[in-house]
């Protein structure tokens, strides 16, 4: 280690503890030292510091040694006392604001980096200002009774030459009762050394009169302690001297005056010399004395054997004497003074082996006394002087804890001294690289009082910074701790240094609920100052802050809006973070030769596109680059890889935004940020997208700027969105630039207005620039489509598509008429119109003609039907692709309509897709033709569901049975049966049942079922079906089933049924294969809107069955049980009484029960307008046809077990369920409706007056189908 | 005596993987970031400590105030802390620092 004296305790101590002089002077003396801008301590001080005054000293041991630094602190005697506590606080205030004001410059930087912080050297890291804030620290405890070296040890009186009767003023300056009370109340010996100074002003002339003052002085207080001073030789005042000589004991009140201008060179050297002779040939010999007359007397009293013995006993004695709050009083006479001014007049003449014994020697006294106060002080001077002789490291931190301690048991009174004692003690452990054990000392005194607290917690940081290993965890939280109590204290400018050092530990730190803290402190206090762009850089990082709580968001959102709003300015800032956007769902829509009807269109796969568009563009294996490499001498080629829009049409660019606050925000303006260049040779284009990052920044902030003037609106158009997010939520926004002149155009980023006051700006360039970094490899395949560069040719023909009317939802074998109908908004028409369907089950083209004809009667079989109709356009149905005539060549005014035949093919959900190829009849544009994408997404409702069986009949060899069941699917709808065809010529169909059953159950409502049989015919077997067309069409083979003769037949020969039949055909042979000889039928129905009033007002019963529709058996075990449960509801408001009977016989079909309630409410039904044609393929060979029916007297396949028959009461408005069990003997699928319910109302309040109600009735069962399976 | 607790662990690169505040006191805003501090200040403490000693669980390892830290360091150098209130902790005798011990195992041989 090093010399301890070298140390910064050390030093600090020479400094401190060195003799004491008291200095009495006239107010003349004072006046003549005013002139130089000094008082008279200030103009002495600079030469009562000895640098090297080297004395021989010889104290108690009779060694002589020399000393070579030695100081004076010279104090009135007005200050000669304890400071008053609060003028002391205020000063070290001072002293905090003071130094806090300095370094303001240094708060808008960035705060350094936590590596290069290690770096710095130890002076250039800890504040200067730290040591003289200890020092006034220090100082507050000065001159208290128990410490014997702020004790004046000399005395020196100054009067003036031009005084009155000098004599008795030097008599009287010492006399007065204006002395400090250290004297007065006996806390130290009033006989002090007394050194007259005479001072004379050579301005005012005659030294002679000074000189008999002085010859006077001597013969009065002695020859050796009187001295003549002369000041103020020069006469102009224009004495400079090196400017460090005062500067430095001057309180740093600096002003423009030079200081002693009146002070030449003699008057220089006659200072230094007195201060010189005061302090060796006067001080230090009487210190010596007065050590060495102590030291006698002490070891006469104290030391030995028997003394000690005795001083024990004495103390003993003592014990029981009352305490008082500090011990007990010692004057100066007492021998434990005496003891302590010996230990501290050793300290102060370096000779610390005789201070440190002495030291010892008091301090048991003083504990066993019980004079805590001057025991601790003892103790602290033990461990300064263990330090001094640098042993016993042990020792001395023993001894300065115990003061420590000490200090602080006594209570408020000892604060002061224990905060004294701790800060001499952490500079010792800092002496010796303990900085680990100095940063707790420094924590521990840190009380009550916070700004001492602040600065002390600063001091412990810089601790665990100097520590090693370095703790800079611990640095960081003691800053913030600091940092807290500065603030406290109203020093923000200190607490935002300090919060700036503990950011270079915590910046990107993971710790959420720290780095909030801190970012959002140091910008409110940043906002505090007015520096509100440091103030919005640091709060904008704890903005999206989504781990915190509702409230704290909502206080950090008002903080930063409030700072913002005291700007006074709106904010444009680079990556707001609120709200966040999700990068890779950035979309971009836009459209060159592609273009799309509607959004949804868009949104569809590319490739299902293009495979739809395969055989209707022109060349199109080469196509993609084909149109741009025959252009190639127009177009530059780093063009290829941007994409081409078109001048006036919209860019469609979706990005999701995400709140990730749980409050509400609103934003508005949301628009894109576009660069357009009018040139073709835009060089920037390949540079700028990878220049670096920080330029694109100010870039873009340049261009969003420029945005909002009226030059750019010329060149683009952008759309603007407001929002409103909800807490969490995430939009996706569809925002647009529309580019008005030819050129390029560059989607740049997007910005923002949050809450109507500071702009978001977000770049996409730096994002994709990342993107395509991960992305390399797949480099070749990515689509040209995420560039953001566009290459903007002029103005377009764009045709716009709709299909009138397309349907959301619809029952399955709906068949309509649909009108497509096309736009030209532009001047230049399109021709070679091609058109291409994706499912021609679903959609076919019509002729035109059908857009001037009714529907459906167009349908209908007209009289005159000529051959030509029922030919099928077999190259028509074969190809999916429909040209347009001609002709048809759309300009501005009129739009284009075009018939649809749209038929739902089967159930569930299918999207269809419609492509329209145009050509631009100017050709010289870039791009020659372009395609209308169309999407429509559609639902198919099951309807009426049909089977066909066809059984060989068995008298007949050409002829079949077919037994048609239809059920109708639906909830509501009901379905008039219209029309059975056969497909084909060579059949024959005859109804089998008397026309009027059939047409008795002509609607079908919903859920029921029909059944109908036929008998079929082949009238041409041996015949091919080329000649079939030459037969003559009958109307055999096709069955009216509903009676009434207004409506003919519809003609399954023409344009749609035909078309549907074959893209059907063509459908289900995909599916099924292998099956020749079939005939197909069309059936036909009509849509009614659904009616099921009048049963509801006859039966107030409703039921259900409850249970298994498929079970698996194994019957050769044993039977099956199956058990269902009815539940009955009774919807009127009578007790109902029901009995469910359970028949084990099919009874008879009474359809009369629900088609006889319709037959009176036909008035409320609707027209027909809507026809439904089914068709089902089924096999003539029938498959069916070798396993015969059970015969129907044998035993039914299952029959009711449990009870035949439950009777039960039900309440008004209320349901009951009944057990039902079945048992099945066989496998098959059965219909359980052979049970029927008996109702009658058991007792009604009063019949009303318009006629007697009905009181009972009989319901038949509703079909209710299971299948029995046997178990593999 | 209401007492508070904090329950963390933190990863090898000072990230922190799961929080709680768990004990009697009402949850204040205040006390988290607290919290997260003297866990975080810890860490410098444990750093030292993790590699002269062999025990995994080390009690009582650093304090701020009246809150004491203690953690358990696995063998991978996951950290698992629990702050606890000093008074508590005491007041509760010797028992409940079994069962932190063992609680902070089970958690040892769980991650």
């Amino acid at each position: 280690m090093a010399d301890p004296a070298n140390t910064k305790l050390g030093r600090m101590l020479l400094d401190e503890i060195t003799p004491v002089v008291m200095v009495l002077r006239t107010p003349l003396v004072e006046e003549s030292c005013r002139k130089n801008g000094l008082s008279l301590i200030e103009m002495l001080a600079p030469f009562s510091n000895f640098n090297n005054i080297d004395v021989p000293v010889r104290t108690a041991s009779d060694q002589p040694y020399r000393l070579r630094k030695f100081r004076l602190r010279l104090f009135y005697g007005s200050e000669v006392r304890q400071p008053n506590i609060e003028a002391a606080k205020e000063r070290l205030k001072q002293v905090i604001t003071f130094s806090g004001d300095k370094d303001i410059s240094e708060l808008c930087s960035d705060p350094p980096d936590i590596e290069s912080l290690i770096a710095t050297s130890k002076q250039e890291l800890v504040p200067s200002w730290f040591q003289n804030f200890n020092k006034e620290l220090i100082d507050v405890v000065a001159f208290s009774e128990h410490e014997a070296f702020d004790h004046p040890v000399a005395c020196l009186v100054a009067v003036s030459s031009k005084d009155k009767d000098p004599i008795d003023k030097f008599v009287d300056l010492f006399n007065t009762n204006q002395l400090p009370p250290l004297l007065n109340d006996g806390a130290m010996d009033p006989k002090i050394l007394k050194y007259f100074l005479l001072v004379h002003d050579n301005q005012d002339g005659m030294l002679e009169k000074a000189s008999g003052i002085l010859t006077e002085m001597r013969s009065t207080f002695g020859a050796n302690d009187c001295r003549l001073l002369c000041i103020n030789t020069s006469a102009d005042g224009t004495e400079e001297h090196q400017g460090t000589l005062w500067a430095s004991y001057k309180n740093s009140i600096s002003n423009n005056k030079q200081y002693g201008c009146f002070l030449n060179a003699d008057d220089i050297e006659e200072l230094r010399s007195t201060m010189h002779d005061f302090s060796s040939k006067h001080i230090i010999p009487h210190m010596e004395l007065k050590i060495r007359v102590l030291n006698q007397q002490i070891s006469a009293t104290r030391r030995g054997f028997r003394n000690q013995i005795r001083n024990l006993w004495w103390r003993k004695g003592k014990d029981d004497a009352p305490e008082n709050a500090n011990g007990p009083m010692y004057t100066f006479s007492s021998i434990e003074s005496q003891i302590r001014v010996l230990g501290d007049y050793a300290f102060m003449l370096r000779d610390y082996e005789l201070a440190l014994s002495n030291y010892r020697l008091i301090s048991t006294d003083y504990k066993l006394d019980k004079a805590w106060k001057h025991y601790a002080g003892v103790q602290e001077m033990m461990g300064l002087t263990y330090f001094m002789l640098d042993q016993s490291r042990k020792d001395a931190e023993y001894c300065m804890e115990n003061a420590f301690t000490t200090y602080l048991k006594m209570g408020p009174s000892g604060g002061r001294n224990a905060t004294r004692c701790g800060i001499w003690w952490a500079e010792m452990l800092k002496a010796r690289d303990e900085f680990k054990d100095a940063a707790g000392v420094y924590f521990r005194i840190s009380g009550e009082e916070p700004l001492h607290s602040a600065v002390m917690l600063e001091q412990a940081s810089y601790c665990f910074l100097l520590s090693t290993p370095t703790m800079l965890r611990k640095y960081g939280f003691h800053l913030v701790l600091s940092g807290d109590l500065y603030r406290k204290c109203d020093q923000t400018k200190h607490a935002i240094r300090t919060y700036r050092g503990a950011l270079s530990v915590f910046k990107g730190t993971t710790w959420s609920r720290i780095r909030d803290h801190v970012h959002f402190h140091i910008g409110r206090w940043y906002a505090s100052l007015g520096m509100f762009d440091e103030a919005i850089k640091h709060v904008l990082e704890v903005l999206a802050c989504g781990h915190q709580t509702k409230a704290t968001q909502e206080l950090f959102l008002r903080d930063f809006f409030q700072i913002i709003q005291e700007t006074g300015k709106t904010y444009e800032v680079l990556r707001l973070q609120l709200p966040v956007i999700n990068f890779p769902l950035i979309k971009v829509v836009f459209e060159d030769h592609r273009t799309y009807a509607s959004t949804a269109a868009a949104s569809v796969r590319e490739s299902l596109w293009q495979s739809l568009e395969e055989d209707m563009i022109p060349s199109l294996s080469v196509m993609k680059t084909n149109w741009l490499e025959s252009q190639q001498k127009v177009l530059p080629k780093k063009y290829k890889e941007s994409n081409v829009c078109v001048a006036g049409e919209a860019i469609k660019v979706e990005i999701s935004f995400r709140n990730p606050l749980q409050i509400p925000i609103s934003i508005s303006n949301v628009s894109l940020i576009c660069k357009h260049s009018a040139e073709f040779d835009e060089t920037e284009s390949d540079a700028n997208g990878f220049s670096i990052d920080h330029q694109n920044d100010k870039e873009l902030r340049a261009v969003s700027n420029s945005g909002e003037f009226s030059l750019d609106t010329s060149l683009f158009t952008l759309s603007e969105i407001d929002i409103s997010m909800r807490g969490g939520e995430t939009i996706l926004v569809q925002l647009t630039v529309t580019p008005k002149i030819e050129g390029s155009l560059k989607v740049v980023g997007v910005r923002w207005k949050l809450s109507g006051s500071v702009v978001g700006i977000c770049n996409f360039n730096s994002d994709i620039i990342r993107k395509k970094v991960t992305k390399r490899k797949k480099k070749p395949k990515q689509p040209v489509k995420d560039n953001l560069q566009f290459l903007v040719i002029k103005s377009l023909p764009r045709l716009e598509g709709v299909v009138d009317n397309f349907p959301k939802t619809v029952y399955a074998g709906d068949l309509r008429r649909l009108t497509l109908e096309l736009r030209n908004p532009s001047k230049i028409s399109v021709k070679n119109l091609k058109m291409k369907i994706s499912h021609p089950r679903y959609l076919i083209i019509a002729d035109q003609e059908v857009m001037n004809s009714e529907f459906p009667t167009c349908l209908r079989k007209q009289e005159s039907s000529s051959e030509s109709c029922t030919q099928v356009d077999a190259a028509r149905a074969a190809s999916s692709l429909f040209v347009f005539p001609e002709t048809t060549a759309i300009s501005s005014e009129t739009p284009l309509k075009w018939p649809l035949w749209f038929r739902a093919a089967a159930a569930g959900s299918i999207s269809l897709y419609i492509t329209v190829y145009y050509e631009m009849e100017d050709e010289s544009s870039v791009i020659t033709y372009r395609t209308l994408r169309m999407h429509y997404n559609l639902e198919v409702l099951p309807s009426l569901e049909v089977s066909f069986q066809t059984s060989p009949c068995s008298s007949k060899l050409q002829e079949f049975l077919v037994r048609m069941d239809v059920i109708n699917r639906t909830s509501s709808e009901t379905f008039q049966i219209h029309q059975l065809s056969c497909v084909g010529d060579q059949w024959e169909l005859v109804l089998l049942q008397p026309m009027e059953s059939v047409s008795s159950l002509k609607l079908l409502m919903a859920g029921q079922a029909l059944s109908c049989f036929f008998k079929l015919k082949n009238r041409r077997t041996r015949q091919s079906t080329e000649e079939n067309t030459f037969l003559a069409t009958s109307g055999r083979a096709d069955v009216k089933l509903v009676d009434g003769d207004s409506t003919g037949l519809y003609d399954t020969y023409i344009s749609p049924f035909i078309l549907f039949h074959h893209h059907e055909r063509v459908h289900q042979e995909k599916q099924e294969q292998g099956h020749g000889g079939t005939v197909d039928f069309i059936l036909i129905s009509e849509s009614r809107s659904g009616s099921d009033a009048g049963v509801a007002s006859k039966s107030p019963i409703w039921w259900l069955i409850d249970g298994p529709r498929s079970v698996r058996h194994d019957f050769s075990a044993a039977f099956c049980e199956i058990n269902l449960s009815m539940t009955v509801y009774n919807s009127s408001e009578d007790v109902v009484s029901v009995r469910v009977l359970t028949l084990d016989y099919t009874p008879a079909i009474n359809s009369a029960t629900s088609a006889a309630s319709g037959s009176g409410n036909e008035v409320g039904w609707h027209d027909i307008s809507h026809v439904s044609e089914i068709k089902v393929t089924s096999d003539v060979t029938g498959v069916r046809a070798g396993k015969a029916p059970p015969s129907t007297d044998s035993v039914s396949p299952f029959i009711w077990s449990g009870t035949s028959s439950t009777r039960l009461n039900l309440e008004p408005l209320s349901s009951a369920q009944v057990p039902l069990q079945i048992c099945v003997f066989s496998p098959g699928t059965f219909d359980l409706s052979n049970y029927i319910l008996y109702w009658n109302l058991v007792s009604s309040g009063g019949h009303d007056a318009d006629g007697p109600k009905v009181s009972s009735g009989t319901c038949q069962g509703h079909s209710y189908h299971i299948a029995v399976l046997q178990k593999e | 005596m209401a007492s508070t607790a904090c329950f963390m662990i933190v990863s090898k690169n000072d990230i922190p993987i799961y929080e709680a505040e768990v004990g009697s006191v009402p949850k204040k805003e205040d006390a988290a970031h607290q919290h997260q501090f003297i866990l975080h200040a810890a860490l410098d403490i444990v750093q030292d400590m993790a590699w002269t000693t062999s025990a995994m669980f080390l009690k009582a390892i650093d304090r701020f105030n009246d809150l004491v830290v203690s953690v358990y360091v696995t063998a991978g150098h996951i950290l698992s802390f629990v702050l606890t209130n000093l008074l508590v902790y005491m007041f509760v005798s010797i028992n409940n620092c079994e069962e932190i011990k063992q609680w902070l195992d089970v958690l040892g041989t769980l991650l």
